[in-house]
Parts: structure tokens; C-alpha cells; sequence
């Protein structure tokens, strides 16, 4: 990958994934799925994990699975609303980068407002 | 390097920030290793890198410069805040105080300018009064010197008109003498024209000329400022 993930585009890759299970999801298997879309060192995830739960987006519970405690992640409300931000926004962005690349990026507007200006 | 030395270590690495903090990743850690699997510990330990990293990486994310991994480095918290000001009403209350800040900055700016205005004001003065001064006197000059042009060339004309009739009626007596008072009134009349024509030239052509120079430079200036 040559492109940089950005700290807002991580943000929304991890609500992402963890949105992807109603019931919740923990820290192993978040690490897992993300690394399937993006290129990350491991221990770059928890702090994203802990920010996220800060902000409010990310609410956690504790489970008893197989005799061991396991902590889940859960998208909260203010988690959805901010993950729809993100995906609007990376539409827009993504439209026009692809827009560009194909052709089909008016240029001639541009043009015309800027001897405007003039 | 197993399991145990590798939380250990990050627990040393961790001594300096908050019980909570570092219960809390040691915790996430230790579930960690409990969902690889033994079979993966080693694995599991290579892909995280050494402890140093780990805990640097929480470490970092706790002072709010960003998050640990060279990737993620890039200026963060602007792209964060940013998203973050139309979602939700906590970080709008954040940007909201800190435009609070900018305000009183401002103030405080003001109140410094004046002060300052304050203490300069008899330099500024004397130095506003002394450039009227000079404008004014530069003005004055000029119209004097028209009108004084002006004067002369009536009081020239009227010396020629008063030597022509003079020297007109002396011709009689002496021929001599009246031909060169005729001249000498000639000579007057001539020196009037000119003065009259150049008071004409001052007033009528050249004091437009000025005012029209000086009114296009003003609106140059204007014009520059206007557009930075």
C-alpha cells in the first residue's frame, strides 16, 4: 500500500469493523479484520481502541468466555453518527479522486471562475 | 522472550502513567495473548514488536501527539477535531472555548494598541501636525505665486497703457523721448503678456493637472490595498 491511512480514516476502518457485530467484538479479533482491508503493526490498535472508548464512540463490557474474561467493543450511538460522518465524507472524497482519474473531472468551471476572480 | 517477560517488561515500561491507564493496556494485552492462542504466543510477540514499542505507542496516544506507528505520525488531532466539530456537541463546547481565548487575545491586542496610541501621541502629533503644516504651505505657496503672477501682469499691463499714453502725448514736445517711452511701455505690455499667459498656464492647466495626478495616485494606493 502506498497510500498513508490517515488517524481519521483509521478511526472509521475500526468503527467499521467493530460495527460489523451488533453483539460486540474484542481486541484479537478487531486487530484481525482490520488487517485484512489495511496494513498495520499490531500495536498500533489499542491506542486507536482506547480513543475511540474515550470519545464516546467505542462502549465496552466485560465477558466470561471459555473460564477467561474478555472485554467487547460496541459501537454507541454517538459512534454510529460519527461513522456515517466518516462515510460521507470518504464517498465524496473517493468520488472525486476516481472522478479525476477517469476523466471525468470538469475542469472548464475551474477555469471560468478563476478569470472571474479576474 | 515468552509471554511473561514481554508483560513484564511493558508493565516496567508503563510505571509512569496512570494506575487506570495501565491496568486498563495491560489488560487488553493480556486478552491478547489469551485469543491468539499459545500455539501463536511467538508469533503474537513478533508482530508487536518489542515492549519499548508497545508502550510507547500508548504513551504517545496519552499525551494526544498522535498514534504510535511512523504511518500515523502525520498532524492528527487538526483532521480529528475538524470531523468532530459538526458531530458531536462535547467538542463543539472545546472549539467554542477556544475562540473564547482568540477573543480575549484580541482584546488584549486592543487594549495594548491603545495604550501604545496613548504614549506615542505627542510624537504622532507633532509629527501629523508638521506634515500638515508642510501640505498646507506647499498649497498656499502655489496659489500666492498665481496670484502674485497675476498682480503683475495687470500692474505691467497697466504701466504699458499709462507709458503708451505718456509718451504718445511727449512726442509732441520731444520726439525722442516719447519713442522711448512708448518702447519702454511696449516692453512692459510684452512683459505682462507673458506673466499673463503664465498665470493662466499655472491656474487653469497646470493646478487641474496636479489635482487629477494626486487624486489617480490616492486611488493606485487604494486599489493596492484593496486587493491584498
Amino acid at each position: 500500500m502506498v497510500f498513508n491511512t490517515g488517524a481519521a480514516l483509521l478511526d472509521a476502518i475500526v468503527l467499521a469493523v467493530v460495527s460489523k457485530e451488533p453483539e460486540g467484538t474484542y481486541g484479537y479479533k478487531i486487530t484481525q479484520d482490520v488487517r485484512q482491508v489495511i496494513e498495520l503493526s499490531e500495536s498500533t490498535l489499542y491506542p486507536v481502541l482506547r480513543r475511540l472508548q474515550k470519545d464516546e464512540c467505542l462502549e465496552v463490557y466485560d465477558m466470561e468466555c471459555a473460564g477467561r474474561n474478555r472485554r467487547y467493543y460496541k459501537v454507541t450511538s454517538r459512534g454510529w453518527a460519527q461513522l456515517k460522518l466518516y462515510e460521507s465524507e470518504w464517498r465524496q472524497y473517493a468520488d472525486k479522486i476516481t472522478g479525476l482519474f477517469e476523466g471525468k473531472t470538469n475542469f472548464e468551471n475551474v477555469t471560468q471562475e478563476m478569470m472571474d476572480e479576474r | 522472550m515468552n509471554r511473561t517477560d514481554f508483560m513484564n517488561q511493558l508493565e516496567c515500561l508503563l510505571q509512569n502513567i496512570s494506575p487506570a491507564e495501565r491496568e486498563e493496556a495491560l489488560q487488553y494485552y493480556n486478552e491478547y495473548f489469551n485469543d491468539a492462542g499459545e500455539e501463536n504466543e511467538q508469533d503474537v510477540i513478533e508482530a508487536l514488536g518489542n515492549p519499548a514499542k508497545v508502550a510507547e505507542n500508548i504513551k504517545r496516544d496519552l499525551y494526544g501527539s498522535g498514534y504510535g506507528d511512523a504511518v500515523f505520525q502525520k498532524d492528527i488531532t487538526n483532521e480529528r477535531a475538524m470531523v468532530q466539530y459538526q458531530q458531536n456537541k462535547q467538542s463543539s463546547n472545546t472549539v467554542d472555548n477556544s475562540t473564547d481565548k482568540e477573543n480575549k487575545l484580541s482584546t488584549g491586542t486592543i487594549v495594548l494598541l491603545v495604550v501604545l496610541g496613548v504614549l506615542a501621541s505627542p510624537v504622532l502629533i507633532g509629527l501629523a501636525s508638521s506634515v500638515l503644516g508642510v501640505v498646507v504651505g506647499i498649497i498656499a505657496s502655489w496659489f500666492g505665486l498665481i496670484i502674485s503672477f497675476g498682480i503683475a501682469a495687470v500692474a505691467l499691463v497697466a504701466v504699458m497703457i499709462i507709458l503708451a499714453v505718456v509718451g504718445i502725448m511727449s512726442m509732441f514736445a520731444d520726439v525722442l523721448v516719447g519713442t522711448a517711452m512708448l518702447g519702454a511701455g511696449l516692453v512692459c505690455g510684452g512683459l505682462g503678456i507673458l506673466f499673463l499667459m503664465l498665470t493662466v498656464a499655472m491656474a487653469g492647466i497646470a493646478t487641474p493637472a496636479i489635482c487629477r495626478g494626486i487624486a489617480s495616485l490616492c486611488r493606485s494606493i487604494f486599489r493596492k490595498k484593496q486587493a491584498a
